[in-house]
């Protein structure tokens, strides 16, 4: 009995900390979301001032079309980590929920996985990257240009920690037995959705 | 065996799941390590690939788009849709039709039009007698004009995906006739099907309602006609006038109209956030993907396998739809336009085809995979919305497939309905 109630504690404790790991990775997609949010609004501001500029004012600021490039960026690849945490991006889940239970599981968590190592390459080979460019000005708007390639740096990590931390949700789930919240465990189909 | 490797790992990740843009980034950058390229030469072409600047059309194509759905510009359509055409028999399917070619026009996006237009009509249909499944396999065929009409952001993916060196000015205008066609041929389905089913005709409202139904839409439809507009004469580049759409969308909704709440504001920016980086992701990746294709010579290889099948063009052409059908069933748009594109293109090319009207049939293609299943994002919105299970929609959806088919073989082995406007108006 003592063993058993070890046990129950080992699951609990293990539920709390990977449902307050769930926060913080919620909270940092939000952070994402609202980044990439502002980046759209701001593009969308600084085109109207390069069409207002270009055929008002007869002046084109030429700074717009660079600074746009950095943004979409920022849109881009924030936006895309975001997708990660939300499962959006576009796949195709049908033939691995088309197998038995126990591969269809292994595979779930093999993708997970697979997209963990990819986060994480991402985020060493882009950090290169950025370092590489610190030292290079872009043009017109005298700024690193490694600031344009520090957001796939920084999608690169949180693909890392969000797919890593379902990847081990997964992992606790099927192999150990208990979901997050310390539940049995229950399927839960992929949500990988098709857009336009 | 590099090859091997790239293809043999992208289907292996696209099978467990992982998703397209991860998939062809994981193949790629697997490959370059393989083949002894350092590691970040991947991830410097996934940012180069986003960082061009005709690209950035595609957020401002999105965010009108969103505004269109969320700022009341979509139900002025239906209504104007309505009094012009709703009294033919079967009417209201004829209003859903006519909607989807001048909202699609404007949104560009197919999933789009089923949100906006279907959440409208398919509860209207239902009420008045029409079958739910019915309802719902007009919304969703009639969707796909929205990838055909100009101004579609999918035109821009396929402009960047065929090297960039064909003119968006050609591609917007040889996809009005063809969307047209196609949304004609729906027509015709949907009238067969209404008469076998005796579905009633609205009255006709007299043309003074629909002289104001027009005046209501018709700053709507200006969004279309600036961003279409501006870059056919030349006025504005694709990027200025897709921004320049935006920004008169947002002053209509905002001033004009006073339908956009800070809410429906903030929901449209979030989703348009959500589909630009997916997109751009996709479109990064498949740049990398893509260096590696054109390095190990894929599209010539299978260029030189299908002309050995066949040199008969017609054979050929038939082949090229087929293959773009079926990788439509089981794949989303915007990735098999990166994909497809430089493999299928220079195949298209070689048997004197023109890669403007090679564009249209693509994105007919693709468009009619978005309503088939197992992957068919406008089949299963276009469900959700009208309430329908799948499978009795699929029981009855197919007479619109043969009128989007009819409407996608004219357009493959005639030329002159894709390349006869793009000709008139000599760009």
């Amino acid at each position: 009995m003592p063993q058993l109630h070890q046990e129950v504690h080992a699951v609990k404790s293990a539920a709390v900390v990977c449902q307050a790991t769930d926060k913080v990775l919620t909270l940092i997609r939000s952070c994402c979301v609202l980044l990439s949010s502002c980046a759209m609004v701001v593009l969308i501001a600084i085109f109207a001032w390069l069409v207002f500029g270009r055929y008002v004012l007869n002046e084109t600021p030429t700074w717009v079309e660079q600074l746009a490039l950095v943004l979409v960026c920022y849109i881009a690849f924030l936006g895309a980590a975001a997708g990660v945490k939300d499962n959006t991006h576009l796949g195709v889940s049908f033939i691995r929920e088309a197998l038995p239970a126990p591969l269809r599981r292994s595979l779930r968590i093999l993708a997970e996985a697979a997209m963990t190592v990819f986060g994480l390459v991402m985020f060493l080979s882009c950090l290169e990257l950025v370092a590489f460019g610190w030292g290079t000005l872009l043009p017109m708007l005298n700024i690193p240009e490694g600031v344009r390639t520090l957001p796939a740096a920084i999608c690169g990590g949180l693909i890392f920690l969000f797919a890593g931390g379902r990847t081990l949700g997964m992992i606790h789930k099927y192999w150990i037995g208990y979901g997050t919240d310390g539940t049995p465990p229950t399927e839960h189909p992929s949500s990988n959705t098709g857009v336009r | 065996m590099g090859l091997a490797l790239l293809l043999g790992l992208f289907a292996f990740c696209i099978v467990i799941g992982v998703p397209v843009a991860f998939a062809m980034g994981i193949a790629a950058a697997a490959v370059f390590f393989y083949e002894g390229f350092p590691l970040l030469i991947t991830f410097q072409r996934i940012t180069s690939g986003i960082t061009v600047f005709s690209l950035l059309a595609i957020p401002f194509f999105i965010f009108a788009g969103e505004l269109m759905l969320h700022g009341g510009i979509a139900i002025r359509l239906v209504r104007f849709a309505s009094a012009l055409v709703g009294h033919v028999r079967g009417g209201l399917a004829s209003v859903n039709i006519f909607s989807s070619m001048l909202f699609g026009g404007i949104s560009g996006s197919a999933v789009a039009d089923i949100s906006a237009l279907g959440s409208i009509l398919i509860p209207v249909m239902k009420e008045k007698g029409y079958r739910g499944d019915y309802a719902v396999n007009v919304t969703v065929t009639s969707s796909i004009a929205g990838v055909v009409i100009p101004p579609s952001h999918n035109m821009i993916i396929f402009t960047v995906a065929a090297g960039g060196g064909i003119s968006i000015s050609k591609l917007f205008m040889a996809g009005v006739v063809p969307g047209i066609l196609m949304c004609l041929c729906l027509a015709v389905a949907a009238y067969i099907v209404a008469l076998r089913h005796n579905y009633p005709a609205e009255a006709f409202p007299g043309w003074r309602v629909v002289a104001l139904a027009a005046a209501t839409a018709i700053p709507g439809l200006v969004t279309a006609i600036i961003i279409v507009g501006g870059v056919l004469s030349g006025v504005f580049t694709v990027t200025e006038s897709g921004a320049f759409g935006a920004i008169y969308a947002l002053a209509l909704t905002v001033i004009v109209y006073r339908s956009l709440s800070w809410e429906a504001f903030k929901t449209a920016v979030v989703n348009s956030v959500r589909t630009t980086a997916m997109v751009m992701i996709l479109i990064g990746c498949a740049s990398a993907f893509g260096y590696l294709l054109a390095l190990y010579q894929v599209p010539e290889l299978l260029s030189r396998s299908l002309l050995a099948i066949s040199e008969n063009p017609i054979m050929i052409l038939l082949m090229i739809n087929l293959m773009l059908l079926m990788l439509g069933m089981i794949m989303d748009m915007a990735a098999l336009i990166l994909i497809c594109t430089p493999i299928f293109l220079p195949i298209a090319s070689a048997i004197g085809m023109d890669p403007v009207q090679f564009g249209i049939m693509l994105l007919m293609n693709l468009g009619l995979g978005l309503c088939t299943p197992p992957v068919g994002a406008c089949l299963f919105v276009g469900c959700a919305v009208g309430k329908v299970p799948i499978e009795e929609t699929l029981k009855s959806i197919w007479p619109f497939y043969l009128a989007i088919l009819a409407a996608l073989l004219a357009v493959t082995f005639i030329p002159a309905i894709s390349m006869t406007l793009p000709g008139l108006v000599s760009l």
